[in-house]
């Protein structure tokens, strides 16, 4: 049973750790298993400056189960040799109080992302929050939507990787 | 000191140096970006009521692009007529008057000077006339607002010449265009190798096409003589479908396949692309010699469905932007093109290339000779003399 606990917090900040794990190791694999296996599973990337003014157009837009399975094969397959490849550190802290909601644990995070391009020095990526709907899914809690609105009005560089 | 750059004799090789050359990058500032060229800063939609603007840099001159009370849309030096502070700081919003905190000098949208505290003891013969926002020549193209900073430059009609057709049917052939949202990015690169993807390399570096069994249509791509370039295509079905787990992003909806891509490259580097059903403006701005700062604004149109909208966003998002399906390599290329820029000598085309003593426009669909004019028009436009041996 989902509830507001010590309990609940601990396993929903598990997920965001295993979550920023996946993006940090660059697993794509482990980065779609923190989503539910519910068809409509979702990921959005985007600017906070288009969520401001009610615009809808986002970095990534998957708004379904199958365009995350699409994403993951494009970074797996399609993408691979064209780019250079860039390490990440995400950081994530919770913010505020979960909200439940018939079994939905909304919850809000601030993150930042570090990256280091192969032989270079650090720098950062892109700030800004993740807003959440997590849910109970095969025994663990996963991300039933998951929006990173992003602060870094423009971005340092082209993005192979989710926030 | 460098060596002065040498400009190659034959017409298809280019020297590496000038994607790296700090001089010349200011040189171009001066010629190009506040010289006699048109350059798209915004388009209608984007600041489509009375009162709406947006703040853009033309080369390194901050500017307004204001749509005033009136309805009409001006482009102004974004710095007060006073002393020179900037007049506004948002990137976008909407203004009943621009103010400028320093003495409260108050400018309308018009950009007529309303209010100037104190003018009783200005100088002699002040006049509150001659102190409006400075505006620059503007001129409209399907909702396209373009700016320019000299007196010199052609009529925008003949300015844009040959590709005027392309970037109508790009704008979605008439221009009524709804704002749908913006990606921002900067590419580590210089912006003449930001601007000089070709017809060649499509096929060969974007696996994605080659996956999905997506090839090319038959089309065709028109350089003009002062360094634009059309390109436009049938877009072939994807035989391969069952690739995406998802095939419907890939849909067209809105678009006949026999004019399915349309793509204006117009000098010096602004892209007006309508690709599928994604109707996509990248205004982009130099920074600096390696650095070029993009932003991508998608529209819909005017009498688009709800369903219709919701299939562009969708689509808009995930395919041709700075994490594209199909455009991320290009990006990844720009700065490679600028890294080994640093090397000497120079990078030759050869997709196409029928001669090498002058330039063409006759080439076809996939050849990379296609841009040769655009360096052709370069190499004049900075006065570069042409060596005299190959």
């Amino acid at each position: 049973m989902l509830g507001i606990d010590e309990a609940s917090l601990a396993l929903l900040d598990n997920l965001q750790r295993r979550y920023i794990e996946a993006l940090d190791r660059r697993d794509m694999e482990a980065w779609l298993d923190c989503f539910s296996q519910d068809a409509d599973a979702s990921y959005f990337c985007i600017a906070a400056e288009n969520v401001e003014r009610g615009l809808e157009i986002a970095l990534m837009y998957d708004d379904c189960r199958a365009r995350l399975t699409d994403r993951v094969t494009f970074i797996s397959k399609v993408w691979t040799g064209t780019f250079q490849p860039y390490r990440m550190r995400h950081f994530v802290q919770r913010i505020g109080t979960p909200i439940l909601d018939h079994g939905k644990l909304s919850v809000v995070s601030n993150f930042s992302i570090a990256t280091t391009p192969e032989g270079g020095s650090s720098s950062l990526l892109a700030v800004g929050q993740y807003e959440d709907s997590v849910v109970l899914d095969r025994g663990e809690l996963r991300f039933l939507r998951k929006r990173a609105v992003y602060d870094t009005t423009v971005l340092p560089r082209y993005i192979v990787y989710p926030f | 000191m460098n060596a002065p750059i040498q400009w190659p004799k034959a017409v298809n090789e280019i020297p590496k140096a000038i994607f790296t050359d700090a001089a010349l990058y200011e040189r171009e500032i001066e010629t190009i970006f506040h010289g006699a060229q048109w350059h798209a800063l915004a388009h209608r939609a984007e600041i489509a009521n009375p009162g709406d603007f947006k703040t853009m840099l033309l080369g390194r001159m901050p500017v307004i692009v204001a749509n005033g009370e009136d309805g009409k849309i001006r482009v102004f030096f974004n710095s007060c007529t006073h002393r020179g502070n900037q007049v506004e700081m948002a990137s976008c919003g909407n203004r009943k008057a621009f103010e400028c905190p320093y003495h409260r000098w108050m400018f309308r949208t018009n950009g007529e000077l309303a209010i100037c505290p104190g003018s009783e003891e200005f100088s002699p013969g002040f006049d509150k006339k001659d102190y409006g926002l400075r505006e620059l020549r503007t001129a409209e193209f399907c909702g396209l607002i373009f700016a320019t900073a000299s007196a010199d430059t052609p009529a925008l009609e003949s300015w844009l010449g040959a590709v005027a057709g392309t970037l109508a049917g790009a704008l979605g052939g008439d221009g009524r265009l709804k704002l749908l949202g913006y990606q921002k990015v900067r590419y580590a690169s210089n912006w003449k190798a930001y601007s000089d993807n070709d017809g060649y390399h499509a096929p060969l570096l974007h696996v994605g096409f080659r996956l999905l069994g997506w090839q090319g249509g038959q089309g065709s791509q028109k350089p003009t003589p002062n360094g634009h370039l059309a390109f436009e295509s049938q877009l072939k079905p994807v035989v391969n479908r069952d690739f995406l787990k998802d095939p419907s992003l890939i849909d067209l909806k809105a678009t006949d396949p026999e004019s399915g891509s349309l793509i204006a490259q117009l000098f010096p580097h602004t892209v007006i692309t309508k690709h599928m059903d994604v109707i996509n403006v990248r205004f982009a701005t130099p920074i600096s010699v390696d650095c070029t700062e993009v932003h991508y604004a998608y529209f819909s149109h005017a009498d688009d469905s709800e369903e219709l909208v919701r299939h562009r966003i969708r689509q808009s998002s995930n395919l041709l932007g700075p994490c594209g399906m199909v455009s991320m390599e290009d990006a990844s290329i720009f700065n490679r093109i600028h890294i080994g820029s640093f090397t000497p000598g120079n990078a030759k085309f050869q997709k196409g290339v029928k001669r090498t003593d002058e330039v063409w426009f006759d080439v076809k669909q996939n050849d990379e000779s296609g841009n040769l004019p655009k360096w052709n028009y370069y190499c004049q436009l900075m006065g570069f003399q042409r060596s005299e041996v190959a």
